[in-house]
């Protein structure tokens, strides 16, 4: 395709496009993303694509490799325009009866309908799935109709519009005023205003500015950033484009970590494709506006999401954050004034534009305008990316969206924010998604992480897991982080190991706080939060490490002791062969008996006993229940 | 040509150089900061965190190092309320917990008013202060050191672990390095760590006026102003 010289031009080429597409009749969407892909998509991909080709449906029947659906769970997942309907768990071996019946009948497919785990109904369309249902999906909708590699989609669907109407007729001053109108807070996890944060940037002194876009993101659990850059780079690219015209300046970056290699990829593409069509380069669309983006691969630490970090990591330094007294709007990337925002404020930007800040500010709360993207995983029925209208309550996005508890055992706690948000109660759950009232809860809404736990979950022990995270991720160069986190972690280990003294709780949380107020960067000053939180929420757990040596969730190894229960064993045997210490002895149709000196509490037994005879139980009842049975 | 800001630090309206930080103004005004990574010449990173202060901005008080914040017209800040004292005794405890082994560690523990350690010692060699990796690239431009690895792993090492030619062997990193200054009785054994700095003289000083000087090693090392004056006294 030749460059484009005016918005006049892009204009009929994206009417020539649509003349085009004119005689397509059915739209296969296939989704391409990573967790699809993972599901083996590509197989699926190539088989209904060999299978349109053989029945010569080329012409009329678009098939569209998209980026993430956020059902991942249920991948590969096939989505058929028109009707809207929903295949899920699809083989290679479908795309036959897929093409011959759906494509070329209308006819639905039973077997491949999603069944509702709640009612257990099959469900024939995407927009009736309890988990569709109760989201309110602005960004994540867009990845459905778009080939991540190809911009002739993007535009298609009404893409670069915005950067259009940006460039023609809305000067810098006005594109920030729409910005701050519509109160976007940075969906990263600082919540800082982004309208603020452009025109700091913009009446900051210098010629020459930068635009980053974070995609380093590390959270366990957390993907809506590779999400979004993979399934629609170009939104990222337009949304840049608007907050590079708005600040003045000519250079931006795609920070974007190297284990994502699809993101990598797809954002490539779009880059090259851009310049193709001169949407990047000199003198955008004919205008005086001239930007460009490259990509700036990272390595995969955790603390170069952080944006000093970052701007080191870029200029080809070790990631390491600096002190921020003077802000980077001013003294950022190579000490020249820099705006760096998430990928999904990025992408909201293109969408303020288009349909104007009161459209934004009319979803969410008082503080927190629009919508976010949350990945939701744990113990729930469904999981996967949800967007929700900020404001939610949590209980809704748990229970409607996530179906509610998967093995019976009642929900106990979500943890919201990744590694430094914090853990809420199940009394807590009707708190909204709200970046102010979460933080006064002790929590966050930070990238949008929230893993859901149930019963069988030791608040101590996820204390214990996040802190080993972030000692792993800490870039070890403040002393509060460093060595706090580090003493913080030996004191929980020596609560889960049954040494724990009381007056070490007390000294937990001044060494939280301690850490929470001095450290130099966002990692160290969040990194107490888990502690923080399940130490005010579920201080009875941890006295009961320390006062009774009991795990009341039954997951502390030191604290436990497996046991078989003789009423419920039918000696089927089948712990038997699982125990890769031999430490079951039993005979056919004879109750098993747990050595306990041989046992290292793998807990192989109890999930592979299918009478719920193994049990977990606290070291003094065993010994009460063998002086029993003796 | 020099500039001049007026800062109130501690109650003192100071006229200070503009661009210079807090702990640097602090410091030749005579107001004690504890510190341990700021050497003068080079270049701070605030690394040990002990320089905290209270800096005041509208009526809200931000907990920051004063080493990495410069001086602006009108700034006000706190060195010594109580919140600053008990982040910086729980800062120091952690660092003489991890590295009992210098009397100049130790006397910044007194100096912070560390009266016990809650934590097991660990008789570390290196608290990463950073000084020697500084002046080694700043000072001599030599860059025949740095830090390696992330988190706990962190450590100053020669380039891929064997000393290059380009290291003159000046001592520089040596003489700033605070793991030099024995305890006045010797280097502890494994297993025999104690918090010390209860010596008579230090305590008094201590006792009688918290957060004063307390006469620290590093202080007399590094050329602080008190030892520099009382000299020349």
């Amino acid at each position: 395709m030749s460059r484009l010289n005016s918005t006049r031009e892009l204009e009929h080429l994206r009417e020539q496009l649509r003349e085009q597409r004119r005689n397509i009749t059915t739209t296969v969407m296939v989704c391409g993303g990573t967790g699809c892909q993972a599901s083996r998509s590509q197989t699926v991909i190539d088989a209904v694509r060999d299978e349109l080709s053989r029945q010569g449906l080329d012409t009329k029947v678009r098939l569209c490799v998209t980026g993430c659906h956020g059902f991942c769970e249920q991948g590969p997942v096939i989505i058929i325009e028109p009707g809207n309907i929903f295949y899920c768990h699809v083989t290679p071996e479908d795309a036959f009866e897929i093409v011959y019946q759906t494509v070329m009948r209308g006819e639905v497919i039973e077997r491949l309908l999603y069944t509702d785990p709640v009612s257990g109904e099959k469900i024939k369309t995407e927009s009736e799935i309890p988990f569709y249902r109760a989201q309110d999906r602005q960004i994540l909708s867009q990845n459905l109709m778009v080939d991540p590699c190809s911009i002739e989609d993007y535009i298609v669907g009404g893409g670069y519009s915005a950067l259009t109407r940006a460039l023609n007729g809305m000067a810098p001053d006005k594109i920030i005023k729409e910005i701050k109108a519509s109160g976007l807070r940075g969906r990263g996890g600082g919540g800082f205003p982004t309208g603020h944060k452009w025109s700091e940037c913009k009446e900051a002194p210098g010629d020459e500015k930068y635009v980053i876009c974070n995609a380093d993101e590390g959270d366990p659990g957390a993907y809506m950033d590779r999400c979004v850059l993979e399934g629609n780079p170009h939104l990222i690219l337009e949304g840049m484009m608007i907050g590079a015209w708005a600040v003045g300046s000519r250079k931006g970056y795609i920070y974007v970590r190297n284990e994502y290699p699809l993101a990598v990829e797809h954002s490539r593409i779009a880059v090259k494709q851009a310049r193709e069509l001169g949407l990047l380069g000199d003198n955008i669309l004919g205008s005086s506006f001239s930007f460009d983006v490259d990509i700036a691969r990272g390595g995969g630490a955790f603390v170069c999401g952080e944006s000093t970090a970052l701007m080191a990591s870029v200029e080809g330094k070790v990631g390491e954050p600096r002190a921020k007294d003077v802000h980077t709007v001013i003294d950022g990337l190579y000490h020249k004034p820099t705006v760096l925002n998430n990928v999904e404020t990025w992408a909201n930007i293109p969408g303020i534009i288009l349909k104007g800040s009161s459209w934004f500010t009319s979803k969410g709360t008082r503080g927190s305008k629009g919508t976010k993207i949350l990945a939701l995983t744990g113990h729930i029925k469904n999981t996967g990316l949800v967007e929700v209208a900020m404001g939610m309550p949590i209980h809704q996005v748990v229970f409607d969206i996530g179906g509610g508890a998967v093995n019976g055992n009642p929900i106990k706690a979500v943890q919201i924010g990744g590694p430094s948000g914090g853990c809420l109660p199940l009394d807590k759950f009707d708190l909204p998604i709200d970046f102010d009232v979460l933080s006064e809860a002790g929590s966050m809404v930070g990238s949008g992480g929230m893993v859901v736990m149930d019963g069988r979950t030791c608040m101590v022990d996820v204390a214990k897991y996040f802190l080993t995270f972030l000692q792993d991720e800490s870039c070890g160069k403040c002393v509060p982080c460093r060595l706090g986190i580090d003493r913080m972690l030996e004191i929980i280990t020596e609560i889960t190991e049954g040494r724990g003294k009381p007056e070490q709780l007390d000294l937990l949380e001044e060494l939280a706080d301690t850490v929470s107020q001095t450290a130099l960067c966002g990692l160290g000053k969040t990194a107490p939060n888990p502690v923080l939180t399940t130490l005010r929420y579920f201080r009875a757990e941890y006295e009961a490490h320390i006062n009774e040596k009991k795990c009341p969730a039954g997951v502390c190894k030191a604290l436990i002791t497996y046991w078989i229960d003789p009423d419920k064993c039918t000696g089927c045997g089948v712990c038997v062969q699982g125990c890769v210490y031999e430490a079951i002895t039993g005979g056919k149709k004879q109750v098993h008996v747990i050595d306990t000196q041989l046992c290292q509490k793998c807990g192989i037994c109890q999930s592979e006993c299918k009478f719920d005879a193994v049990q977990t139980v606290w070291k003094e009842r065993h010994q009460d229940v063998a002086i029993c049975q003796s | 040509m020099l500039q001049y800001v007026k800062v109130n630090i501690d109650g003192a309206i100071i006229r200070a150089i503009r661009g210079t930080s807090v702990l640097h103004t602090a410091l030749e005004y005579g107001i004690c900061i504890p510190h341990l990574c700021h050497v003068p010449y080079l270049s701070d990173i605030g690394a040990c965190r002990l320089c905290i202060v209270e800096h005041m901005v509208n009526g809200h008080s931000n907990v920051t190092t004063s080493c990495t914040l410069n001086v602006e017209e009108g700034m006000v800040i706190m060195t010594n309320t109580d919140k600053i004292r008990k982040l910086r005794r729980n800062l120091a405890e952690l660092l003489v917990a991890q590295a009992p082994n210098s009397r100049a560690i130790q006397d910044i523990a007194v100096r912070c008013g560390v009266k016990e350690v809650r934590y097991p010692f660990r008789n570390g060699d290196c608290v990463l202060c950073g000084r020697c990796v500084r002046a080694c690239n700043e000072l001599w431009r030599a860059k025949a050191k740095g830090f390696v690895g992330r988190g706990k792993e962190r450590h100053v090492d020669y380039p891929f672990g064997a000393r290059p030619d380009f290291c003159k062997q000046c001592g520089a990193c040596i003489q700033l390095c605070p793991m030099t200054i024995p305890p006045c009785d010797g280097p502890m054994k494994p297993g025999e760590e104690r918090l010390c700095g209860q010596c008579e003289s230090q305590l008094m000083t201590n006792e009688q006026a918290p957060g004063g000087c307390v006469w620290c090693k590093l202080g007399e090392g590094f050329g602080c102003g008190r030892y520099v004056g009382s000299r020349a006294r």
